[in-house]
């Protein structure tokens, strides 16, 4: 009988635990199937509650991370009032976010209206999953890790465009085209320079690809291949913004002319999952680039033994949230100083500026690849 | 599982394990999926239903250790579904109203058909063995990416480099035919900057 099984190190770990636990069993109970079935369920239920933790412990640090490098950006202080230096505000605006009532407009296609938060759930949790943490920390460690992050992206425009669309309101709608053109025309260069890294890296597995820039600083892929690595990471950063819709690209929302773009109508739970929706996609797209350009896991070390062993002892966990952490503030840096451009210069700019780079950066990787061997 | 239940021979493999219990799960969804798809009468939601009909067909491809098909599957199938979306929402109007209906007697010639159409699949595809027997044809890598990808784009004699080269041919062909449509001629820029002046 076949069982299906998670194949991460904590999964095997389960497995060879859960044998030794029956043995103390009545002889009836014991069977390789029931400790593969047993051991399967175990390794599930421990691989959501990860995937949960991550995803929905990181939003409340996150949107306190928000309100605060917003505030000192503008020099102003932030929430202060509700714990130390208002640590607790997030916490009750979640509360008070879900405890609040649950309405449709009148004229709203109500299947579509609720089922559209869920659908922009799925890309993150599912792109969430696929990212190695540490070295042993990986829920789903398979082959075709890039191309499933490519193909799951799809769903997030699907849930703004049917959540925009079935909120029978014409700034919902207006928002909803907007962000589908803009997440469908960026899409494309986010996709070739997740290739760049895989033909750099030669695997589309991101725990090879975070193995393969094992060393010092000097072996990770932004500085690894001279310049390239470089100008890939800049264009990874500007693509995952406007694929995420956050400032300046956030013409989809852009309040002053649209109201609060697509998720205008949505109020209490429905609209608290647009909303970590887009605070998971900011930690896995930071994740992204930290497993592709920024060494993953691995401690930046700089070639010289007695700091090297240092750094080492830190467990990668740290360095993996360190890093996630630090691309966080840099997208909320950029968030706050630039300007939104207009919906024609967005356009412009991908496909008459990002999308030719990207090609050419596709051949340059490839002929540093035949020159370097 | 249960050493003292012998399991009936049936030509059908009955759900013996998770994979077959996976199987059954996963078409009945497609199926339902597929049904509401053609059953719904507003245009937007059966795009939605045809959506999650071709995920559970990506699931089936997975079963089948096809991976790169199914990632393929969502990627082409899924996209497209999306950006027909969004023509939807552009192109029509009264999108929300439940605009037609069809007659009674086309649906009957659709059930009829369509009940035909299971007889004779039933009739044709249960004699044979093959499908009977569970086991896995094919090496365990033998559709991985990296075996995928060595076939189609090799140039042995059993890779694939040539048609494919002449598919993106093609490709290229109707992304430029696309353009030279949407493109203002040279008349119509003139004219707008008339009327701009």
């Amino acid at each position: 009988m076949f069982v299906p099984s998670v194949t991460n190190p904590i999964g095997d770990f389960v497995r060879n635990l859960v044998p030794q636990v029956t043995a103390y069993l009545p002889v009836a109970f014991q069977s390789e199937t029931l400790d593969s079935v047993v051991a399967f369920l175990i390794n599930a239920v421990i691989c959501i509650i990860a995937v949960c933790a991550v995803n929905i412990g990181s939003a409340p640090i996150l949107i306190y991370m928000e309100r605060k490098v917003c505030a000192h950006v503008q020099c102003r202080l932030g929430p202060m009032r509700l714990g130390w230096h208002g640590t607790m505000q997030t916490i009750a605006d979640v509360l008070k976010m879900l405890f609040k009532e649950v309405y449709a407009p009148s004229g709203a296609d109500k299947l579509m209206f609720y089922t559209a938060p869920m659908i922009v759930l799925i890309a993150p949790f599912m792109v969430c999953a696929l990212i190695p943490f540490s070295k042993d920390l990986v829920v789903a460690d398979v082959s075709m890790g890039i191309p499933l992050i490519i193909a799951v992206n799809g769903f997030g425009v699907l849930g703004i465009l049917l959540g925009g669309w079935s909120s029978n309101n014409k700034y919902s709608l207006l928002g909803a085209l907007r962000s589908g053109a803009q997440i469908i025309s960026y899409e494309i260069s986010f996709a070739m320079i997740l290739l760049f890294v895989v033909m750099i890296s030669g695997s589309t597995n991101l725990m090879d690809i975070t193995m393969s820039q094992q060393g010092t600083v000097f072996d990770w892929w932004i500085f690894k291949i001279p310049v390239l690595g470089f100008i890939a990471f800049i264009l990874f950063f500007i693509s995952s913004t406007a694929e995420m819709n956050r400032a300046p690209f956030d013409i989809a929302e852009a309040e002053q002319e649209l109201t609060g773009g697509y998720h205008t109508e949505y109020n209490g739970t429905p609209f608290a999952m647009f909303y970590l929706a887009e605070y998971i996609a900011l930690v896995t797209n930071s994740a992204l680039a930290t497993t592709c350009f920024l060494g993953g896991f691995h401690a930046p070390c700089i070639g010289f033994a007695p700091v090297d062993n240092v750094l080492n002892m830190v467990p990668g966990l740290v360095w993996f949230f360190g890093k996630v952490f630090f691309m966080i503030w840099c997208y909320m840096m950029v968030r706050w100083t630039f300007v939104r451009p207009r919906v024609d210069q967005l356009m412009d700019f991908e496909w008459k500026f990002l999308l030719p780079v990207n090609l050419v950066l596709l051949t340059a990787g490839a002929a540093w690849i035949a020159i370097s061997g | 599982m249960f050493p003292g239940l012998q399991l009936p021979e049936l030509a059908l493999s009955f759900p013996h394990g998770g994979m077959d219990i996976a199987f059954y799960a996963v078409a009945i969804v497609m199926l339902v999926t597929a049904v509401f798809t053609v059953a719904v009468k507003n245009i937007l939601q059966s795009a939605v239903f045809l959506i999650f009909s071709f995920v559970t067909t990506a699931i089936l491809y997975l079963l089948l250790h096809a991976e790169f098909i199914a990632l393929a599957q969502v990627m082409v199938y899924i996209g497209g579904v999306v950006i027909f979306v969004v023509f939807t929402i552009l192109l029509t109007s009264h999108l929300g109203e439940d605009a037609f209906a069809t007659k009674i007697p086309r649906v009957f010639a659709a059930f009829a058909l369509s009940i035909a159409f299971v007889f004779v699949m039933v009739k044709c595809l249960l004699p044979m063995p093959e499908l009977s027997s569970g086991a896995v044809a094919s090496a365990p890598d033998y559709s991985s990416l990296q075996n995928f990808a060595m076939r189609l784009l090799g140039y042995t004699q059993d890779s694939f480099i040539i048609p494919f080269e002449v598919v993106s041919i093609l490709l290229l062909m109707t992304l430029i035919c696309a353009i030279t449509i949407a493109r203002k001629t040279k008349d119509e820029v003139e004219k707008e900057k008339e009327v701009k002046q």
